[in-house]
């Protein structure tokens, strides 16, 4: 095991990573930016440093300033958590090369799953599905000839764009046919490579992602699904488990299919693989996370595994210690992030002074937040303030316990998101489980908060 | 803020509620009223601080020496260790409202350092390393390199804010420090005048003890 670890980040997730380094008797080290002197973290913890200004750029995304950290602290292992460079295989390398360990995959398995293109190919060749698409595209003929075969409506994508910039929704020839110009030189204009592809357009689905664990030695267990398909703008809002689109035997089998394929493509540590899951029930893969994902917590609440301590133990080279018929998932558990966003104001960020901060409590209620009274929120990071999450035998006392607890959060000072998730339990379409990862962008979230206050 | 008057969530009583919102609005008129005439003042007047009452609050203004944000807590990781802990006072959830207000009416207060304090400081995490003929009462000027921290083998300066001398040293050679750590503190020969300039000559020395 480590003898001391830097927690390469901030906010809810390094006080998370804090707290199961305490629990495995590790020694840590916070690192924060000068933005975050007064935060939480940086507060409790036995040991802080300070890496650089308020800027990621030189702080949170400097490898320099990290390693360094690591090593004048005398620590033997990097956390990097979720974002800044957690990803980041030259980051993995570097760490290695300094002598200290990344607590993830290693760099090769990194660089492996980097490109989402090539990740496709390798899932594809170890058994799913993925979304149906073309190869490059040589002019407009060549497109409509594509799309006919995958079959309309199809997105445009830039070959380079990542995060749903750039892309095109088509809904026939004539529509591809006026579009496909405009879209290769804005490809041309916004990345400097006019290389287009197409995808199907799957109308309504539901996210759902495979968490799973692989140690060093080719042990590997799924810790079953969560539901992500509460978002808006493609930002996750709220994710629940068991998904409630999946029959049980539904979920064994997406959740098998995905470890399998993972564990032949040679991954290691923990992961986890998205899928879209279109009306009819068909998953398809569209990428992996090789991180500590921002939903975890509802995972250890169904499973009882403390899945930061895990990733610390495989990284540290120990075995998992439990096979997959150890891994049980009880009940239902629902997560909420708590936004600095106002849902009136087009969600617009908000940051300042929280003045009073009282956490829920009762049966089945986690509060995972670097919220105190006093603390100054920076505006320099996401708007992240917290994960309420909540856990009960079944889905209605877990949507019930939910609403119990987001009454009882209160964040003063702030205005948050909380009543719009109020407003979405409240929802029928919620209630039914039949909400898809469109419906918050498609009718907006003015008619939630309104429904749910009358 | 629509989310501070929320009917749904009153504080653990209605008074202490009320008393939030009455400090709210001491706050928002601080913020907006009071603060911008009083840093005009400040600026203007040569002084090192001022302080104001005003119903039941307190506000108190320290002109920050260097004109760079200054910092506490400098000597955090001096003993190689990095022992952090709880500072007094700047505790995270645990002081009451009351001691809020007693303490920092509004927390830049606090963060500001005693006038006539100038440092250079680093500029990065890394091992610290004075110029060899570094000494104190020696001469430098502005962007004068000092030393150099050393990050993962690449050398980065250390240099003098201000036009000054050299005073005591606030970290040892070779001394793992943090990224805006005071290292050297930096005297300026004499201080334009009004106000307290005395307060800086007579600071002590004997700081150095603390590195």
């Amino acid at each position: 095991m480590f003898n001391k670890i830097l927690i390469a980040n901030r906010g809810e997730i390094a006080l998370r990573i804090l707290r199961a380094c305490r629990s495995l008797g590790v020694g840590a080290v916070v690192a924060y930016s000068e933005a975050d002197r007064e935060s939480l973290a940086a507060q409790i913890a036995d040991e802080a440093i300070c890496i650089g200004p308020a800027d990621a750029k030189h702080s949170y995304l400097s490898a320099p300033a990290l390693i360094s950290a690591a090593i004048v602290t005398g620590c033997d292992a990097i956390h990097p958590g979720y974002g800044f460079l957690s990803e980041d295989e030259g980051f993995a390398d570097v760490v290695r090369a300094h002598g200290l360990a990344f607590i993830g995959p290693s760099a090769e398995v990194l660089e492996r799953f980097a490109s989402k293109e090539a990740t496709r190919r390798l899932m594809t060749a170890n058994g799913l599905t993925t979304i149906p698409g073309s190869t490059m595209l040589r002019d407009e003929d060549h497109a409509i000839e594509e799309a006919e075969r995958i079959g309309y409506p199809v997105l445009i994508k830039p070959s380079a764009g990542g995060g749903g910039k750039g892309m095109r929704l088509v809904r026939n020839a004539r529509e591809l046919e006026s579009t496909f110009k405009v879209s290769r030189s804005e490809a041309k204009a916004g990345f400097g490579d006019d290389s287009l592809y197409l995808e199907k357009f799957l109308e309504e689905n539901r996210h759902i992602e495979i968490q799973v664990a692989v140690d060093r030695f080719g042990n590997a267990v799924h810790l079953f699904e969560r539901d992500c398909s509460v978002q808006r703008r493609h930002q996750k809002i709220i994710e629940e488990t068991p998904s409630p689109a999946l029959s049980d035997a539904a979920r064994r089998d997406l959740a098998e299919k995905a470890l399998k394929a993972v564990s032949a493509a040679g991954y290691e540590n923990l992961g986890t693989l998205e899928f879209l899951v279109d009306g009819k029930g068909d998953a398809y893969f569209i990428e992996i996370n090789c991180r500590i994902q921002v939903e975890h917590p509802i995972t250890e609440m169904c499973t009882g595994i403390d899945m930061v301590a895990l990733q610390i133990k495989i990284a540290a080279g120990e075995p998992l210690g439990f096979t997959q018929a150890d891994v049980v998932s009880t009940g239902h558990a629902i997560e909420f992030r708590i936004l600095a966003e106002d849902p009136a104001k087009d969600f617009r960020p908000q940051s300042g002074q929280v003045w009073a901060y009282l956490t829920p409590g009762g049966p089945g209620v986690r509060m995972d937040s670097h919220l105190y009274p006093g603390y100054e929120i920076p505006s320099y990071y996401d708007s992240l303030l917290g994960k309420l999450c909540v856990w009960a035998p079944d889905r209605a006392q877990a949507i019930a316990r939910g609403d119990a607890a987001l009454r009882e959060l209160l964040v003063d000072g702030i205005t948050t998101n909380i009543e719009l998730h109020r407003a979405i339990l409240a929802n029928q379409v919620f209630i039914d489980g039949k909400v898809t990862t469109s419906l918050l962008d498609r009718v907006g979230s003015a008619p939630f908060v309104a429904a749910g206050n009358r | 803020m629509p989310a501070r008057g929320k009917s749904s969530n009153p504080g653990p009583d209605s008074e202490d509620a009320l008393t939030v919102k009455r400090d709210h609005e001491a706050i928002a008129n601080l913020a907006d009223d009071l603060l911008p005439a009083l840093i005009a003042k400040l600026a203007s007047s040569g002084l090192g601080e001022i302080e104001v009452r005003q119903g039941g609050w307190k506000a108190r203004l320290r002109m920050p020496a260097g004109g760079e944000e200054s910092r506490k807590n400098a000597a955090k990781v001096a003993d190689g260790h990095a022992g952090h802990g709880h500072p007094t006072g700047r505790g995270a959830a645990v002081h009451t409202r009351a001691e809020e207000r007693e303490r920092h009416p509004f927390p830049e207060d606090e963060v500001v350092d005693e006038p006539g304090r100038i440092a250079a400081k680093s500029p990065a995490v890394g091992v610290y390393q004075p110029r060899k003929d570094l000494a104190v009462g020696m001469r430098v000027r502005s962007g004068e390199r000092i030393g150099q921290v050393n990050v993962l083998g690449v050398n980065q300066d250390v240099v003098s804010p201000v036009d000054g001398m050299i005073g005591s040293s606030l970290a040892e050679s070779g001394e793992a420090v943090e990224y805006g750590q005071e290292l050297v503190r930096i005297e300026l020969p004499e201080r334009p005048a009004g106000g307290d300039a005395a307060r800086t000559a007579g600071e002590p020395a004997g700081a150095a003890g603390k590195a």
